[in-house]
């Protein structure tokens, strides 16, 4: 529910006993017209006759927020039915519709409360919930900190609670956010309690009828030194470090639990084994799997490119034998390689390649490079894995007979972000710009060679062990 | 490799009887599973649980158990400690078993009155999470419960207070799967604190060899420890009911606060109020309160005289909340409803109004000349 909207006036209009429409804003009247119904005839939008047939029947006011098709969009409508009783006139219900938000033609279930709830607890060290007066009506602290009398702040305003800052500006998010019914965060404060610095952050809750009814917020204890950042005064060099570390952890437990049980239950429907299902229904859920793991691999990438990008960032220098990791790279990408029919020519047994890395990363890297090739390969292609070695340098080179690389898009397909094939669906864009970052922090690099329609070979370097 | 044919012909035997034990098992499990197929099957549709709900009754059932066994281990480690059995003590420190789990599996856990209590609850907690708030006429006037803080009759403000803090303390929980601490009724938390402390014995009896009188006697003290530690009065269900009674509203009243109470999305407190005013016991209004096919809850709200728009009111609400109840027919037989006489409402509800210790007493009672009954059919 976006709050924006709020702001367009309500459209009313008046219903007779009978449900048969008898005047209506313009806005109103519209929407109805387009639907095929006119002033004197009973609505001719479906929810928003329940609405009013529940109103009317039941005798009592109704709201609902409701989707209603119009045009080729749908629109969000906060509604409110009313039924009245005239001494003058006869009987019926009145209406008004607010929101009026169109909204996109797929939306996830579940409301954005509740996705603000989960996003805001993941950072929190009290979660906080007030009415529409700001009086706390729900309180917990995280287990980290101290229960500093929570009991008795509940039922109070929140500002017994919290003594609130202003911020550089001179004003305080709080009453922004309370003005316009808008999430606001930075809000600085400090608990009266305990003197603790915290930082407040809450999103808006609206009833059906898209009225404000309170806050649901979670606030986060800051020590001395963020707090001048966060008030904006004589702020020392921001940590931009820990920011980031700190969003890199909270992207990885925000999304990965969520994403894990996507792909678990709709792993378990596509295996149909709580029971037969349409074909479709199967299908949907194999698409809905790939998904989530695509968007996991892209959660890996992140939290990797956050990690490689840190200036303390480091790998080991041990020895590791650069075909046996090619070899197992290989492996690792049989099963997905089988299933687009593309076969896999691995250095032979008993050839080794000794070279000075960090084993973990060095697999990435080849498990990277093999796994492009797979992607870009026809069916029934092949991808070649070769070992070479140069004086003190040691390679490994991963060839397919994909389209090929253009000359000018040789560079820019190692940029963050960048594909091989920009119109291509899969990847996140930054796995050979993470490869090459890992292989130049090992004391080698990632480089290509390659012309249109020509395949691609792709060469990972490592300094030679000993 | 074996050194000589008599360890082999040991090895085949060994492996012959546990093949020949496993199949026996094997069978009385396909037995069990046929069984359980068979339950499942003819489940009607309107007994089976929601897959959230029950998902939560799951995990608050083992959780809860967890958050009774885990302090239970601690202080039976601490009296060990002192007793010269510190080995055995770091031995129940260190493990980190799911006991809940293990009882789960046991079956100890199946119990009605326990599962009536998490089902309810947990019932309970999903619908109040689903109820839609509704914003005040005057956006200046605050919700329920913290306007009730500052009422003229101190009672009503302290419980009011008590009921923001058991509700915050419900929902905190923890994520899934840590353990919760117990605020379950007095009988069901000795229960649970009795089957933990089994449990643990079970698991530690080989560990604590000669000790084994010294583990069971500081199970038993650690047991005993836990059901004393325990404030019912602490619980939600009681701080509602208590505030409902410091209330003690007249009819007008009510109908007023049941109305306010579930735009609040404070399920538990409207229930209590219910409870309250037929003298009904929390968990049997919570029942009916919760239950999909709303004819007892209409009835009751009659004999609680209450007016048209508050049961229209209520009627919308609780079908908002719960996708199980069909909000049309009940606008359908709204008129109906409003018609019954709140003197015939009451006859009707009499059976349920009577004490509840009295009801199950004459249950029992029939029960028990049921089985003599058959019995006599037997022997004769």
């Amino acid at each position: 529910m976006t709050v924006d909207a709020a702001v367009l006036p309500p459209a009313r209009a008046t219903l007779d006993r009978d449900g048969r429409l008898v005047s209506a804003d313009q806005r109103l009247l519209d929407l109805n017209g387009r639907a095929g119904g006119m002033v004197g005839q009973r609505l001719a939008i479906p929810q928003l006759v329940t609405v009013v047939r529940l109103a009317k029947r039941l005798g009592i006011r109704v709201s609902r927020t409701v989707v209603v098709a119009d045009g080729g969009g749908d629109l969000d409508l906060w509604v409110r039915a009313e039924p009245f009783e005239a001494a003058s006139a006869p009987d019926g219900v009145a209406l008004t519709v607010s929101g009026w938000n169109s909204r996109p033609s797929w939306q996830p279930a579940g409301t954005s409360e509740d996705a603000a709830g989960d996003f805001l607890r993941s950072a929190a060290d009290w979660m906080w919930e007030t009415d529409s007066t700001l009086s706390l009506t729900f309180l917990a602290a995280s287990g980290s900190m101290p229960r500093t009398a929570d009991a008795a702040l509940l039922g109070q305003p929140l500002t017994r609670m919290f003594q609130l800052g202003e911020d550089d500006a001179g004003t305080f998010p709080i009453l922004t956010g309370l003005a316009q019914r808008r999430p606001f965060e930075g809000q600085s404060a400090t608990l009266r309690s305990t003197g603790q610095p915290v930082l407040l952050s809450a999103s808006p809750r609206f009833d059906p009828a898209g009225l404000f009814v309170g806050f649901i917020g979670a606030a986060r204890a800051i020590d001395a030194m963020e707090r001048f950042t966060a008030d904006g005064k004589a702020a020392p060099t921001p940590d931009l470090d820990a920011v980031a570390t700190a969003f890199a952890a909270r992207l990885d437990h925000t999304l990965r639990a969520p994403l894990d049980r996507i792909i678990a239950n709709a792993d378990r429907i596509h295996a149909q084994s709580d029971g037969p299902l349409k074909q479709d229904y199967t299908n949907y859920a194999a698409d809905i799997a790939s998904a989530g793991r695509h968007l996991i691999g892209l959660v890996d990438d992140l939290v990797d490119l956050q990690a490689i990008e840190r200036p303390d960032f480091t790998v080991a220098r041990e020895a590791i034998d650069l075909i046996d990791v090619a070899r197992r790279a290989a492996g690792l990408l049989q099963i997905r390689a089988t299933a687009a029919r593309v076969r896999i020519d691995k250095p032979a047994f008993g050839e080794t390649l000794p070279a000075t890395g960090e084993f973990r990363r060095a697999l990435q890297v080849l498990v990277n490079l093999i796994a492009n090739a797979v992607r870009y390969s026809p069916v029934d292609g092949m991808v070649w894995i070769r070992a070479e070695r140069a004086g003190r340098i040691a390679a490994i080179i991963v060839a397919d007979q994909g389209k090929g690389i253009a000359r000018i898009d040789q560079d820019r397909i190692f940029g963050k972000f960048e594909r091989v094939d920009q119109t291509e669906a899969g990847g996140s864009g930054l796995g050979l710009y993470i490869a090459r970052r890992l292989a130049r922090t090992m004391g080698g690099d990632v480089t290509v060679d390659s012309a249109p329609g020509q395949g691609a070979r792709f060469i990972f370097s490592l300094p030679l062990w000993g | 490799m074996p050194i000589d044919d008599r360890e082999m012909e040991d090895k085949t035997r060994g492996g012959i009887s546990t093949l020949l034990a496993r199949a026996a098992a094997a069978d009385v499990r396909a037995d069990e599973a046929l069984h359980v197929a068979i339950d499942d099957v003819f489940l009607p549709d309107a007994a089976r649980l929601e897959d959230r709900i029950r998902h939560g009754v799951t995990h608050v059932l083992r959780d809860l158990a967890n958050g009774i066994a885990a302090p239970l281990r601690r202080h039976a480690a601490r009296l060990l400690t002192t007793r010269d059995e510190g080995a055995l003590a770091e031995l129940l420190l260190a493990s980190n078993d799911d006991t809940g789990a293990r009882l789960a599996a046991a079956g100890s856990l199946r119990d009605a009155r326990l599962m009536r209590e998490i089902v309810g609850r947990v019932r309970q907690e999903v619908v109040a999470d689903a109820l839609p708030t509704v914003a005040r006429e005057d956006p200046d006037t605050s919700s329920l419960l913290p306007r009730l803080l500052y009422h003229a009759d101190p009672v009503v403000g302290s419980s009011a207070a008590a009921l923001l803090a058991a509700e915050s303390r419900r929902r905190i929980g923890g994520p899934l799967g840590a353990p919760l601490m117990s605020d379950l009724p007095a009988e069901l938390h000795h229960r649970l604190a009795w089957l933990s402390a089994a449990a643990l014995r079970e698991q530690f009896a080989r560990a604590a060899g000669a000790a084994l009188p010294a583990l069971d006697r500081a199970l038993a003290e650690a047991a005993v420890r836990s059901i004393a530690t325990l404030d019912e009065n602490q619980r939600l269900e009681a701080v509602a009911l208590r505030l409902a009674e410091a209330l003690e509203p007249t009819p007008g009243e009510r109908a007023v606060l049941l109305v306010e109470a579930l735009l609040d999305r404070r399920l538990a407190l409207f229930i209590a109020i219910i409870a309250q005013g037929l003298g009904l016991d929390f968990a049997d209004a919570r029942d009916v309160v919760l239950d999909p096919d709303g004819a007892r809850l209409w009835l009751l709200l009659r004999a609680l005289d209450l007016d048209r728009a508050t049961i229209a009111r209520v009627g919308l609400s609780l079908g908002e909340a719960d996708p199980r109840r069909d909000l049309d027919s009940f606008a359908e037989a709204l008129d109906t409803i409003v018609a019954i006489d709140p003197l015939a409402a009451r006859q009707a509800l009499a059976p349920m109004l009577l004490h509840r210790d009295y009801r199950a007493a004459l249950t029992a009672l029939a029960r028990g000349q049921e089985r003599s009954a058959s019995l006599r059919d037997w022997i004769a």
